[in-house]
């Protein structure tokens, strides 16, 4: 009996994954097979593809932009990932010792996570804009009297780069927020009150409750965030188009950079899949946590 | 400290109190901030804008920007584009979804659990990987260079996201409604639409939402694989309105927020499911 409803359940499943299925072969799968296969090859467009072996790779990593796409890439994820954890928590416990309103309030913080990454990037890029009074930020430190000149944020290595982790960090750290305040909300509140009555601090309170019991969603959301970042296209390219120079050239606009503008798809393609690696060792964590607790 | 107990809203000193009305007023202007000015520079006239003048307020108001964006520009054309594209990909996605969805909640077949893993793995598969062979297989089907492109392609992202939160949800869902349609005699087809597609109707709209505002704001894609400027959407199109260094800021930001509203409309309908779903529900399951 139990063994006709499972097989008749088989079935079924076959049935209602197909369509699954067909999608991730043919757009998912087939494509990345199609990316290994066009790495290997020195594809240009126009030109048939030329098996040569592993000469992109082994150019790339002689490749001085390519170093510096890879420093790029390390500064804007770990520069913005970092704020993102630490505005996160301060955004949650602020919200947690909301008293009123709660809902309302961590509905407004959440609107940057919902907007278009490309209004977000054409706004801050205006923000930053040098113009005097033009944008927000030298109009505001101009008028406080705090610079006598207007700066060129996103004329400037540093500040370029600046700008864009800064508009990545700000789409990115309401998602964080309501995470770990979720997290909070679920740690037994007797905990608190055993910390309490042992005399604790508000801070060694934080410190051996609050955080170990967001220990899990920490490291969950840090991962995530981690695979986002440094896959990042949006912000970088409507920004600075990884300018000035290369200052702010990361892996995604520089695989667009050399594909789509130099015409070399096996290049550009070669950029991409130095991330598979790294996206492999997040998917095995993140799929480690995450699937353990479906349990 | 005996307030504690009280948990849901515990009387804080009058110094924590202070501490977090700060805070709270430090975030929202951190995050209100961007879209004031957003709003603010789509009221003013080109030359408030060009001569920046009253730069924190517009005076006088204009609705210029809004009126030549409708009838100077091809926005109307693009936004329809965009709908068109967050219509379709909506429907494929929530078909494919919900069946996929259902099928590992509830189905018992071999290997349910590698396809588990396997959808929350092509959820992480970050779109910047496969733009370029994408582009490939799309030209080769004929497909680039209208908006069938997007159709195909945005699946790629929303199906996996959908079906990863309709999974938790399938899971949620009492069982006994459904066993009890078994053993009157419906099948596991008919018991998947008489009676867990209506209790799980919520969660399909909240999964149908996610992946519309998906299609809405996504960008990659759309900028590579069409080139014709009647078939672009509204994320590429916004970027056509910088010709060289010349910015239509107005125009611009009167199109960022057209393109903002129903998303953010959208998405007060679903707020509370989303934060309780969708952060607490896909990281704890």
């Amino acid at each position: 009996m139990r063994r006709r409803a499972s097989s008749r359940d088989t079935g079924t499943a076959a049935l209602f994954l197909l369509p699954l299925f067909v999608l991730v072969v043919a757009l998912i799968a087939y494509p990345f097979y199609r990316a290994i296969w066009l790495s290997f090859t020195d594809k240009l467009v126009g030109y048939p593809e030329r098996f040569v072996g592993l000469r992109n790779y082994a150019y790339l990593i002689q490749d001085d932009t390519f170093r510096q796409v890879i420093r790029n890439s390390l500064v804007f994820t770990a520069g913005s990932v970092s704020l993102k954890i630490l505005s996160g928590l301060a955004m949650a416990l602020v919200l947690n010792g909301v008293w009123r309103w709660r809902n309302f309030f961590r509905g407004m913080l959440l609107l940057p996570w919902i907007t278009s990454t490309v209004i977000i990037a054409l706004t801050w890029r205006w923000m930053f804009d040098s113009f005097p009074g033009r944008g927000f930020f030298n109009s505001v430190l101009l008028d406080l009297g705090l610079l006598s000149r207007p700066v060129a944020f996103l004329a400037t290595p540093e500040g370029a780069m600046l700008a864009v982790i800064i508009a990545n960090w700000w789409r990115g750290f309401p998602f964080f927020g309501v995470s770990y305040l979720a997290g909070m909300q679920s740690i037994p509140g007797e905990l608190y009150e055993a910390a309490s009555v042992d005399g604790a601090s508000a801070w060694r309170r934080f410190w051996h409750v609050t955080l170990p019991g967001l220990r899990h969603i920490i490291v969950i959301t840090t991962l995530l965030s981690l695979i986002w970042t440094i896959n990042d296209f949006n912000v970088v390219y409507v920004m600075t188009r990884g300018g000035p120079g290369t200052a702010t050239q990361v892996f995604a606009t520089y695989s667009y950079e050399v594909a789509f503008n130099q015409l070399r798809w096996g290049r550009g393609v070669t950029i991409s899949i130095f991330l598979v690696p790294v996206l492999l060792v997040g998917i095995v964590l993140i799929s480690r946590y995450l699937l353990r607790e479906k349990e | 400290m005996a307030a504690r107990t009280a948990d849901t809203a515990p009387v804080l000193p009058r110094s924590t109190r202070a501490l977090v009305l700060l805070g709270l007023v430090v975030f929202l202007l951190v995050v209100l901030v961007p879209f004031w000015w957003i709003a603010n520079m789509s009221l003013k006239t080109y030359e408030q804008i060009q001569f920046a003048t009253s730069i924190y307020v517009p005076r006088p108001l204009t609705w210029e920007n809004y009126t030549g964006l409708w009838t100077n520009t091809r926005f109307p054309l693009w936004l329809r584009n965009s709908l068109v594209t967050a219509f379709v990909v909506t429907a494929i996605t929530t078909v494919v979804a919900s069946l996929g969805g259902y099928a590992v909640a509830r189905l018992r077949f071999p290997g349910r659990e590698p396809v588990a893993s396997l959808i929350l793995i092509l959820y992480l598969v970050p779109p910047a990987l496969l733009f370029i062979p994408l582009y490939r297989v799309l030209a080769e089907l004929g497909a680039t260079n209208s908006l069938t492109a997007l159709f195909l392609a945005y699946p790629t992202f929303t199906v996996p996201f959908c079906t990863w939160l309709l999974i938790g949800f399938f899971k949620a869902l009492p069982k006994e409604l459904e066993e009890a349609a078994l053993i009157d005699g419906a099948g596991r087809t008919q018991a998947f639409t008489r009676v867990l597609l209506p209790l799980a109707a919520p969660g399909i709209v909240a999964s149908a939402i996610f992946a519309f505002t998906l299609s809405w704001n996504e960008f990659l894609y759309a900028l590579i694989f069409i080139q014709d400027e009647t078939s672009i959407t509204v994320p590429v199109g916004l970027n056509l309105l910088i010709y060289g260094d010349v910015f239509h800021w107005g125009e611009l930001m009167a199109a960022s927020v057209i393109t903002t509203v129903p998303v953010v409309a959208l998405y007060v309908f679903i707020h509370r499911w989303m934060v309780e779903g969708l952060v607490a529900g896909s990281v704890k399951g």
